[in-house]
């Protein structure tokens, strides 16, 4: 899996520029704010329909123009597509070999793209929804049915709490209880399926980063005591009955898989509360690697990998040592200021300022 | 853009289902340049339909008679009853002429979002009819979504002891459609209600 040929169309500060990529990939250099995050951004805009940095669309449009276009050649399994991304200040139009989609959810099919950003480390010391979020997407890249789910999830929830708000309706409450406690079980058994083979990959890869023999643990945390002889279904249909009461007086649904959490220790000990900056930091590599092996494992496809300046906290040493635990199959892509930290790293280069400046 | 009474027509047509601003302004400018007679006729016929449908009595369809139609045929089935949200469900459940029981409208669905509960769905007046007429056989005709899903449970829970059979609608893969574009959803539901083709 790879991009042969990135264009850009107003995109971003001035980023009028078609490049062309070698099928390792490309270390791109230049100084701080001359467009190499939005070189990244537009790579992964193929990959998600959308800004990985959380820009509107309107955000994304060069200042003096009306739109952007973004236009690639993608081999997916040796086989070329041409994937077009361009929107206006009203509407987005996505097409795959000159057809339009309707959903940008059908883009996930396409390119698969892993995003290290400096940001990852929130995933660890962040709130529990950052974890929520980061276990969801990663769900929802491997089975895109789950994103459907979570939407159903979602709209049910909310149909619940305003119900409980409300106070109005409550002899529906059974119905929307069973609803609510069938599609929380069907959340919880795709978390926990995920989880179980994603808490070994984050673990080894943990102990090839840091190579020290620290024990990483990774549990699912519930919002609320399960007994072990019961399974979830039974569990959370269990505790919404007894606290019926409770859950009417605060007007929401206190247990379920909004709530729930990923606990991460070290030795342990909670990485939030004891972890030093350098192993959160290895953690938020650790995880989004053993996010890209769960794709290889699931789809036999080798992601793009994107790292935007995720090394300046690291060494040359270790920093060499992560890259070369990449099988070479990978397309990389490394955003940095500081070229020489990436010495022994064997990448095609790109000084980003003089190519945007001979374009 | 619009003044006056062309700005009213503009607004009133602009509510209804699928129109946008700029077909509201091209149908009032459409209605005013066409003949006379034809656009009063137009009118005429709105008002008419309008002050004449009311919701039947019986099952809420929206009818000139009442009770409607279907409540009064003698030849459709007096024990099966279909619940559907709509007066289109109606219809387009009697185009596939698989049913000939009669039906009941809910006009709504549970949407505690929307303030909707059991009384906004003419549950009491569902029980009754349930009772007074026997009632044998029951098919929930009810989208899918998230609260049509929790109508039919709200629907089974509550009638599960005064009628036999409560049906719903099948989901599962689709005329046309494909095993491989199927979500896993989908192909669950589709394994659990599978049926056979050779006894």
């Amino acid at each position: 899996m790879r991009i042969i040929e990135l264009n850009l169309e107003n995109y971003r500060n001035n980023l009028n520029l078609s490049i062309n990529f070698q099928p390792e990939g490309a270390l791109l250099f230049g100084p701080n704010g001359i467009g190499k995050t939005n070189l990244l951004e537009a790579i992964s805009y193929i990959a998600f329909g959308k800004s990985i940095l959380g820009l509107r669309d309107n955000e994304l449009i060069n200042f003096s123009e009306t739109f952007f276009r973004i236009t690639a050649s993608v081999e997916i399994k040796s086989q070329i597509f041409h994937i077009e991304a361009a929107a206006d200040k009203t509407k987005k139009v996505i097409k795959i070999e000159k057809n339009l989609i309707s959903k940008t959810s059908i883009l996930y099919n396409y390119l698969k793209v892993i995003y290290f950003s400096p940001l990852d480390i929130e995933i660890i010391q962040g709130s529990p929804g950052k974890r929520r979020q980061f276990l969801d997407s990663s769900i929802s890249q491997l089975k895109l049915e789950y994103l459907e789910i979570l939407q159903r999830f979602y709209r049910i929830l909310k149909q619940r709490n305003s119900l409980l708000k409300d106070k109005t309706n409550l002899s529906s409450k059974e119905s929307w209880d069973k609803k609510y406690i069938e599609i929380s079980s069907i959340i919880i058994k795709y978390r926990i399926i995920f989880l179980k083979e994603f808490a070994q990959f984050v673990k080894e890869k943990y102990h090839l980063i840091s190579q020290r023999k620290e024990n990483i643990e990774i549990k699912y945390r519930y919002s609320f005591p399960l007994l072990s002889d019961l399974d979830y279904f039974e569990n959370l249909t269990n505790t919404i009955d007894k606290n019926a009461k409770y859950e009417i007086k605060s007007e929401r649904s206190m247990y379920g898989p909004h709530l729930d959490d990923l606990e991460i220790k070290i030795n342990d000990h909670d990485i939030r509360k004891f972890g030093s900056q350098g192993q959160k930091r290895s953690l938020s590599i650790a995880l989004k690697l053993a996010q890209s092996q769960m794709m290889r494992e699931n789809n036999e496809c080798h992601p793009i990998l994107i790292f935007d300046d995720v090394f300046a906290d690291l060494d040359e040493d270790r920093t060499t040592q992560i890259i070369n635990l990449l099988e070479n199959k990978h397309q990389i892509f490394i955003a940095t200021p500081n070229i020489s930290q990436y010495n022994q790293i064997n990448l095609p280069r790109i000084d980003v300022e003089r190519f945007i400046n001979s374009e | 853009m619009f003044s006056g009474i062309l700005a009213e027509l503009e607004k009133n047509l602009k509510s209804l289902p699928g129109i946008g601003p700029k077909t509201a302004q091209r149908l009032a400018i459409f209605l005013i340049s066409m003949e006379k007679d034809k656009s009063l006729q137009i009118a005429d016929s709105i008002t008419e339909a309008v002050n004449s449908y009311h919701n039947c009595s019986e099952c809420n369809i929206l009818t000139a008679e009442n009770p409607c139609k279907f409540c009064t045929a003698p030849e459709r089935d007096n024990k099966a009853l279909c619940i559907v949200e709509t007066t289109q469900d109606v219809y387009l459940i009697e185009n596939t002429h698989e049913f000939q029981g009669k039906y009941f409208v809910l006009t709504k669905l549970l949407s505690p979002l929307d303030g909707i509960g059991p009384n906004d769905i003419h549950f009491s007046k569902l029980i009754q009819k349930v009772k007074n007429e026997n009632i044998q056989e029951i098919v929930l005709a009810l989208n899918p979504s998230a609260e049509g899903e929790t109508t039919i449970v709200f629907l089974a829970t509550n009638l599960k002891d005064l009628v036999p059979s409560i049906t719903r609608l099948s989901t599962g893969i689709p005329f046309g459609g494909d095993i491989e574009y199927s979500s896993t959803p989908t192909l669950i539901n589709a394994l659990k209600r599978r049926y056979t083709v050779k006894e």
